[in-house]
Order: structure tokens, then sequence, then C-alpha cells
């Protein structure tokens, strides 16, 4: 069933890794009944029977009753999600590597194994993005499985949160902005189209593939937001496509050769040139003054629709196009235009000021790559091309940067840093180099399965280590000893505090979807009536401004009002994005978007004070919280001191915080286990993972 | 530490290289520069007591404002109008400026080589060029470390319009105070607890911490505590008031919105005694229409600024505040086929006024379509500079990150005494 897994040989891992690493690849050993060992590849469940590779190639197929009960369980589990065998000796693999760095350089070996209790908070934080309940701490912990951990890991995986946190990481990385553009025009449909591949585990490349080469508008095919989501401002796009794809940043080569690099300022252009007959926008402007508009064509369009469309309105309708008057109505014929296409009679022209080197002031850049193998164009539009010079093995930049970014959320640091910025020469003179060459070889190897990529990460020995003690320079080394401490990300800190305010539930609830934004913006203008785009019209004018981004196409699907969604009781990825200024999203340090990995980790005055005194903190540590009143059932002052202990930061108390808690009950009842709620959620450790 | 070697070479090469590029833009040439010794003749300066810094983040067009040219092809929809002083010629949007021109050090000969908004936007805030191994402070920590602590309870410097700040390679103490929204003031400051229920909270939570903040040595986890001490300390205080713009007779005339609400709340806080104010302003990256765009913020700018300066004469404050506004970059005089301008760091504009300046003072010149600067380019860091030595900030002392790097407020950067009265 898994098409990850091709063959169960040792051959194919040797090849796609290359000398340096050999692994030892062990399939899972399932036992029967009668006690009896299998060692085979696990391929999935068909009927009541269980399948199997072996190592001789054959497969087989075993009545699943024949197993024991817990290998039954992970059968059923790694159904879902695929065999661990190349999975774990992936991760044998990584730490081998990293073991030998570690004593090179005089460490001993990797920090002190992680304890079942930091690890489930921290496997919760990182793969879900929130902490876990006091009922799933609890299970693991009473969980005496030796396979607990990576069942947990797997489980989690699986689970709805996954995506959700991958979600807030490519949202800052990708800039997802619903209301960026003015005059109504909103990017919802294309956030929401990040949600969905997210969800469905989309391998990493099909979905760059997918923006790169995107036509239309948001309506159409929501994954040209990506390209509209810088329009009018070409050159920094194409800077945040080198930011984002390459791990170079080089957007000062736009003005003048780079400074360190190779780039030159022709090297730019001419990479950019990919892009050079991307036309974003119809460039419909209001005319007004001198700088009136000039008329384009809309490209998804039959010629001369847009008038045709404007004059049949007026006619029939009473549209009135000079002055203020329909301004709804202009805005709505604006975000219609709002599309990608390809222009073959644009090009990318060198600036009038041109001082670097490779090219003239005024001259057309040809497209040409700047790294690796030349991209073709063969027959294919330039921005295939370019995509699929991205996603060829032979390309030296794309599979590693995704690798090391994926890297540097498990470790809470990349191998190299900044993520978006390094050199070829940091390359070379990485503190890891076989490690980040391997990690680069298993994003191809499992086709940018982005789950399991950090399946692998979360599975090493390296990641499932304390956190080092130490805070590590940044202009030094690191060896990984283990991860670093880390703050949460502001959507952690958010979605830890909607799961102590609503329960797990709140990881399946789902917010505004932009669909009804997006059915407005969905009509095939070449057969399209005059009438029924009219009707999109009407629909658009239920929508009244910012609501774009919470207004739902109705159950019914015909109904033309769209149902709003009001909660914002909802995880950080289901709310608009990003969350307006200084709500407590913004107040800890989610990006606004303008510029690509901008989440902000420092702390702050004002954050202090919303934990301190903020309507959340309330909410969570009143008397009649669900935190205090989920500890009805507790009997005695210190299984209840063990209940917030275990509710806020996932432990059980030393001796003396749990004799600090009993007092506080003693001498303060109810309140006394509030304040002691308070106290947790205000002890810096409430913010960290460990 | 040869790292530390290399990246310091590093820093040299990029800056000869940078001066190169200067000069290339400037002139038209390709020649060398030789390194500025950091000297310059005393005049002026030091008499501004606290910095009310305007920051207009995307770039604000210097043609459409402060730069305005005869050449109606780059003037698109702009009109240019008469101040208060002969030779200062503004765009029509600063109506109310232009009657206070005599207060206002224009320079219009700014130049960076940062054509992105990060890296523009952080040398324009820290005077250092953005640098992958280090954060470097901005004024309002700088101004504290070389000055030390002008009060107890307030803040040193407050960042308004921005929801997170940092002290960058200082102690996290020294950080801005970032109030998001200036109408809110410090928001969540009433206590869900009082009195001694209160203190009792406040001592758990820092027992409980203590054990995790002593077992990471981070600078993280330790921030916190100091977070928590400064706001304990500001809510038992009624420093509080100073953060509140609720009660002030003058909020409509400062413009009901952020930008006009950000420089009333700037002035409050400078009248109570914090040193560095920075206002933060955004959507003044008009790649898309800058005719609607400038239609719009500059209006905003000009009534905000304009009262701010009013506001600070009538209470006895200009002489001692020091107002500046400054941006990342110009915009192209070229205009794109949106009907918009581009990123332009080549040539543009910054403001001086109050705080010792000499009023109605134009320094540099563009040529006549505001492509090339012709006189006295200003990088970053001697704007920076320039606003230290304003502040009376000594330019020569070196201040060491904890990893023992050495560091002067503002790079190398040159005052422009020439700018002070």
């Amino acid at each position: 069933m898994n098409p990850r897994i091709p063959l169960f040989s040792l051959g194919l891992l040797l090849a796609v890794t290359g000398p340096c690493l050999t692994p030892t690849l062990e399939a899972r050993t399932w036992t029967s009944n009668d006690g009896k060992p299998l060692q085979a590849i696990f391929l999935g469940i068909e009927g009541g029977n269980f399948k199997f590779r072996l190592q001789n190639g054959n497969q087989i197929s075993v009545p699943k009753d024949r197993f024991i009960k817990a290998d039954q369980e992970a059968a059923e589990r790694l159904a879902r999600i695929g065999d661990d065998s190349f999975t774990k000796a992936s991760a044998r693999q990584i730490d081998t590597a990293l073991a030998v760095t570690l004593k090179k350089n005089g460490y001993n070996s990797f920090n002190e194994p992680l304890p079942d209790d930091l690890f489930v908070r921290r496997v919760y934080l990182d793969i879900i993005g929130r902490i876990p309940t006091r009922e799933e701490f609890l299970a693991f912990a009473e969980n005496a499985r030796p396979d607990k951990r990576e069942a947990l890991i797997d489980e989690l995986l699986l689970s709805p949160g996954f995506s959700s946190n991958l979600f807030n990481y490519f949202a800052d990385m990708f800039r997802l902005h619903g209301s960026d553009f003015d005059n109504g025009i909103r990017m919802d449909p294309y956030v929401n189209w990040w949600r969905e591949q997210l969800e469905a585990n989309v391998p990493y490349h099909e979905i760059v593939s997918a923006m790169l080469t995107a036509k239309g508008n948001v309506g159409q095919n929501p994954a040209s937001g990506f390209l509209l989501r810088d329009t009018g401002m070409e050159f920094d796009a194409f800077a945040n496509f080198g930011q984002v794809m390459l791990g170079i940043d080089i957007s000062c080569a736009q003005c003048h050769d780079h400074p360190f690099d190779e780039w030159t300022q022709g090297d730019f252009y001419e990479m950019a040139a990919f892009f050079g007959n991307t036309q974003r926008s119809l460039g419909y402007r209001p005319a007004s003054g001198m700088m009136g508009g000039g008329k384009i064509e809309m490209p998804n369009a039959p010629a001369g629709w847009r008038d045709a469309f404007n004059s049949w309105a007026v006619s029939s309708k009473g549209i009135v196009l000079e002055g203020n008057q329909d301004n709804q109505f202009k805005f709505f014929v604006a975000a219609l235009g709002w599309n990608i296409t390809d222009n073959e009679a644009l090009e990318t022209v060198l600036p009038h000021d041109f001082i670097g080197q490779g090219g003239k002031p005024n001259e057309v850049a040809k497209p040409r790559t700047l790294i690796g193998e030349a991209a073709k164009l063969g027959g294919k539009t330039r921005r295939e091309a370019i995509s699929d010079w991205l996603k060829s093995p032979a390309n030296p930049r794309f599979a590693l940067v995704i690798a090391n970014r994926m890297w540097g959320r498990a470790f809470g640091r990349a191998i190299l840093e900044p993520v978006n910025d390094f050199s070829d020469d940091e390359i070379k003179r990485a503190s890891q180099p076989e490690v980040l060459k391997y990690i680069e070889s298993e994003m191809r190897r499992v086709n940018y399965d982005l789950r399991e990529f950090m399946r692998i990460l979360y599975n090493t020995r390296a990641y499932q280590s304390i956190a080092s003690l130490e805070e590590p320079d940044l202009t030094k080394a690191y060896y990984f000893s283990g991860p670093v401490l880390r703050r949460m990300r502001a959507e952690q800190a958010w979605d830890s505090m909607m799961v102590l305010a609503h329960g797990a539930d709140i990881d399946k609830k789902t917010g505004g979807d932009g669909s009804f934004y997006k059915k407005i913006l969905d009509i095939d203008f070449n057969t399209a009536s005059n009438d029924e785009v009219w009707r999109h019209y009407e629909m658009w004018q239920n929508l009244r401004g910012g609501q774009a981004a919470m207004a739902m196409v109705s159950e019914s699907g015909d109904d033309y009002s769209p149902v709003i969604m009001n909660d914002t009781n909802l995880r950080a990825s289901q709310l608009p994005q990003p969350a307006p200024a200084a709500s407590m999203l913004d107040t800890f340090g989610q990006s606004d978007r303008r510029i690509t990995d901008d989440h902000n980790y420092d702390g702050s005055v004002p954050q202090v004070l919303a934990l301190m005194n903020g309507a959340v903190t309330q909410q969570l540590t009143g008397v009649s919280s669900k935190i205090v009143s989920d500890l009805d059932a507790l009997d005695g002052p210190d299984d209840k001191v063990r209940g917030v202990f275990s509710t806020l930061l996932n432990r059980f108390p030393s001796k003396d915080e749990l004799d600090l808690g009993i007092g506080m009950i003693e001498d303060f009842g109810e309140e006394g286990i509030s304040d002691l709620a308070w106290a947790l959620m205000n002890s810096p450790e409430f913010l960290f993972i460990q | 530490m040869d790292h530390l070697a290399e990246l310091a070479g590093k820093d040299a090469l990029s800056r000869r290289y940078f001066m190169e590029m200067t000069a290339k833009l400037t002139l038209g040439l390709s020649v060398g520069v030789p390194f500025l010794p950091r000297t310059f003749q005393a005049q002026g300066g030091a008499k501004a007591k606290n910095l009310i810094y305007i920051y207009l983040a995307g770039g604000m067009t210097h043609l459409d404002t402060f730069d305005p040219k005869k050449n109606r092809s780059v003037m698109a929809d702009t009109e240019m109008i008469d101040t208060n002083v002969d030779n200062m010629k503004f765009g029509m949007h600063l109506k109310e400026l232009s009657k206070q021109a005599d207060k206002l050090a224009v320079i219009n000969s700014m130049m960076s080589t940062n054509g992105a908004h990060e890296q523009g936007e952080y040398i324009m805030r820290t005077g250092y060029e953005k640098r992958a191994t280090i954060v470097h402070p901005t004024i309002g920590p700088w101004a504290q470390t070389l000055l030390g602590k002008r009060g107890d309870i307030l803040p040193d410097s407050v960042l308004i319009g921005q929801s997170t700040s940092n002290a960058g390679f200082m102690d996290p103490s020294y950080s801005p105070l970032p109030i998001a929204d200036p109408g809110g003031g410090v928001p969540n400051t009433s206590l869900i607890v009082e009195g001694e229920r209160f203190e009792r909270r406040m001592e758990m939570a820092q027992k409980l911490g203590q054990q995790f903040v002593d077992k990471f040595k981070y600078t993280g986890p330790k921030s916190y505590v100091e977070y928590y001490h400064q706001a304990n300390r500001l809510l038992k205080s009624d420093a509080l008031t100073a953060f509140d713009i609720s009660g002030e007779s003058n909020r409509a005339e400062y413009g009901e919105n952020r930008l006009g609400q950000g420089c009333l709340l700037a002035r409050k806080l400078v009248e109570s005694g914090v040193r560095v104010v920075e206002v933060v302003s955004g959507g003044w990256d008009m790649h898309l229409d800058v005719s609607g765009g400038t239609a719009s913020r500059i209006p905003e700018l000009d009534v905000a600024v304009s009262t701010l300066l009013k506001d600070l004469e009538s209470r006895g404050l200009l002489e001692s505040t020091l107002v500046a506004i400054g941006t990342e970059f110009g915009r192209t005089p070229d205009i794109n086929i949106n009907s918009g301008r581009d990123h332009y760091p080549a040539a543009y504009s910054c403001v001086l006024a109050g705080g010792g300046i000499k009023g109605g003072t134009v320094y540099g010149e563009t040529d006549g379509a505001g492509k090339k600067v012709k006189a006295n380019p200003v990088k970053p860091e001697d704007f920076l500079a320039t606003i230290g030595y304003g502040l009376g900030l000594n330019l020569e002392e070196t201040v060491y990150s904890p990893t023992q790097r050495p560091f002067t407020f503002a790079d190398k950067g040159q005052p422009v005494t020439a700018l002070f009265a």
C-alpha cells in the first residue's frame, strides 16, 4: 500500500545515501500468538489479513488474529502512515553520523535521554503545536508498551494538529496574508488552499510546483495566490523566491553585484527573467489624473470581455462607471481580473541604472538559472521550466533547503543558519556536512513527504535527548547533542491556551475558509452569461469588506448569502491570517507576513501582562474554569496539586513543589488551586519547550 | 576566533564595497573612497534630551513629499507647493508642514545600498548592516547604555506601532516597551486578583519558576523574569497614566489614525520622562497606484507631525526633543505599469526638527529627476550618527557584545553637524 517503499532492499538505500553512510536496515519484528517472530516489511491490511514483504522479496498474507494484540494495534497505525523500517534505519543513520562529529569535537555523546514527561510535552508541541491535555499526558505516562514513543509520534503525525502546526510554519515562510490588497481583493482562498495541501500531506515539491505554474485568479485556481501575493513587486517576489526555494538572499543583487557571493546584478535579472513574462493582474487601474491605467485585456477571458460586461451592466443594470457611485461594482470587476497568466509580449528588462556585471542598462534579460544545471525551456513555459528545474534531482539547493528547514523545526536550530540565506561555501564548511548531505538525499527518497521526513527526525536519539543546557553561540558550530531550548511560537502558546480552555476537540474545529469569496471569483469567462456574472456580483455585495475570510458557502449550495463564521475560539491556523495587531498572537510574535520567516521569539512586558491579567488567563484560572473544575473528581490536596501540574506543565511536581501546592490548598481551598494554576501559567517554564 | 576574524574581514570588505558603490551611484565613477576617520567639527548638538523617531516603513516617496521637482514627468499627480521658507518646496499633501518648514531640516541626499525592506529598515533603525550572527540594538537601548537609565519605573524607550522589540546584543531589560496600538496604551493592566492574593501569586510563580530559570543558561527564560519584574513595578506605580491618551484634549488634532495617535502618545511619554520613542507607521510601500497612496498616507503624516511640533513647542519641549522622520529608501522617479513607484535606495529624504536643529535647512540635493544625489550624500549610519550627536551620545565609545565584538553607536557614521544651530 505504501508507494514510498518499492523494495525491501539494502541496495536501494545505499544507492541514494552514497558511500559515506552505510545503513543497516532491519525490518520490524512481528510476534505471533504462539510467540514466533516474523521479520518483514509491513505492506498494509487487506480484508482480515496483514500483508508483508519478506527479506527474500516474497510477499505473504497472514490473518491478523494470528498476531499479538500490540502488533495488531501497530499494524492499524502503520497501515495509515506506512511501515517504519526505513524510517528507523534512517534515524539510526543520522544518529551514527552525529555521534561521530560529537566525539570528534570533544563531546562524549548525546545529552541525557529525554524522560517520558518531557518527551510527551515536547512531541505534542513540536508535532501538533499544543501541549497535551492531562488525559493525554496520563495516558502516555501509564502506557507500559515498549514502542509507546514511536506509536505516539505516529499518532500525532496522523492527527489534524500536525497540519495545523505545519501550516503556521509555512504561513510565516510564505507570508500568507488574507487581505493584502486594496479594493476588497483578498487571498483567503489561497490561504485555505495551503491548509488543504498540508491536511492532505501533499508532497512539498508538488505544492511548490502548483504555485509556480498556476494560472487564473484565486477563485479559479487558489494556488495563483503565491505569485499574486507580490503583484507590483516582481523583483521582491523574485528575491523571496530565492530565499524560500534556494536559501539565497539575492535581494541586494537587484541594485548591485552581491558583495560576498558570486552573484552579479546580471545573474539576478537573468534568473528573475523566468518570471519575466508572468503577467500578474489585469493591469487595470482606475483612470485618474495623468496616471490613468492603460487598457490591458483580461487574459483568461475572450477579447474585450471586460468592456462588454461593463457596458452591459451600464445599460441593463444602471451601473454608473464614472465617479464613485458604483465603486463596489468596479472593485468586483477588478477582482475578477486579478490573475496570473503568461504573456509572451512581456520581458524582464535590466534597469536603466544597471551598474553591475553581466549586462547593460535597458537590455532584455534572457532566462538563465544561476546555480546547478541549466533549466531547459524546450516547449515549456518559463514557469514550468523553473519549476521542473527546482524539482530535478540535479538541483543543488531545493531539497537541501527544505530538509535543513525541517531539521531546524525539530531541533530549534538548523544545520545551516539562517535558513533563508547561506552560501555554497557555508554548505561546504557546515559543521555536519555528512548529515546535511544525508537529509537532503532522504528528502528526495521520501519524495518530499514532510510527514515521513519529520517522522525520521523525531525518531532519532538526538531529538529524544534533553535540550542542551547552555545556549549555543550563533557564531559557533553546534553539534546537536540534543535540541536547543525554545520558546513556544506565538501559535503554540495560543493553541495551548485554546486546548486548556476547550479540550482536545479544538484540533478538529475549523474556521472560515474563504469559500464564499472563492465561489464569487470562480467564473468561466468563456461560457458564463452576463446574467450569471451579475449574480456573482450580487454575492460580492453580500461580502461587506473584511468578512471575506470568514464568509463560507452555505450547505445548500445555491444560496447566494454567505454563512459567516464568528467563533474565534479556534486554533491559530484556523483564524484569519495573520491575527490582527495587538491580539494575543501578535503580542507573542506572530509574523505580520510582510517578510519571510519573521516570527519573533523575544519576550516583552505586554506579553507578561497578557499572561498575568489577560482575558484568557482569567478564563483559564478562575475558580469555575475548566482547569479547576476538571480536578473536582480528584481527592485530596496532593492529587489536586499533581493535577494542576500535569494539566499546565505536563509533569508531576517535585517534593518541594508538591508541599508548596498542598500548603496553598490547605490555606485557601479552591482559591488556592486557582492561584496555583495562575502561578504555573506565569512561570517561564510554561512558555518554553525543553 | 578565526571565524570572528573572518567576519570582521567581511565587514571591512563590505564597507569598502558599499562605499565604492556609493561613489559609482553618485558620481558615475568607479573609484575607491578612502576610509573617513570619524572626526567631525563639533557644533551645536547635544541639546536634545529626548527623541521621537517617526519611522515610515515601506519606503516614503521622496518626490511626492520633501523633494518635489519641476519636471512634471517624474511628479505624476503631485504638485509642488511653497513653504514658509524661500528655498524649500514640498509636495502638495504636506500643506500643514509647509507652514512650519522653518522648524525643519530636510535631508534630500539620503543614499542607501539596501533595496529590500528588511535590510533597509534594519540599518535605518540600528545604524548597522543586518548580519546573520548578531542582532544590533536600536537607538533606545544604545542611549540607555551610553547615558544611563533615566527613571526608576518608566522604561527608557518605547516602541509604538509594533508588537515586539528587543535590545539586540544588549541586556533584555533595555528593550523598548512595545505598544502595538497607541489608543490602547499598555493593555492588560487591571489585575485579576488584588492585594495580598496577588502578591501570593507572584511569589509562588517566582518560586516555582526558579528551578527552570536556573537550569537553562539561556537569555530567553531570564528575560521573562526581568519582564515580570518590570511589569510588576509598572502596575504598582502611577506611571501607567503616561501611556493613556484617552483624556488628551487634542486627540482629534493629531488625526484619528495610528500614526497621529502614535505621535500624541509619543509626546505624552516624552513629557513623562521616557527618553526615546519610536513611532512606526506602515503603508508606505506604494508599488501600486502611488497617487492613491500618497493621497491617503501623506496627509496623515502632515497632520500628525505638524501637530506634534506645535504641541511640543507650546509645552516648551521642542528645544529638548529631537523629532526625526526616517524611512528605508525613496521611490522610483519612473512610474511603473501599475501606476506605482518601486524601491529606490539611490536617493531619498529624511527630516529632523527640534532638539537643537537649525530649522529651514535643506541639506544635500538630487538632480532634476530626483534620481541621483548631486551633493553631500548622507548614508543611513550618518543619519543615525546625526541623531546620536543631537542626543549627546558619545559616538566614540566602544560597547562590547557578550561575544566581545566591539561596537560604536551608528557604526562608523559621520554626523551631519551642519544641521545644528
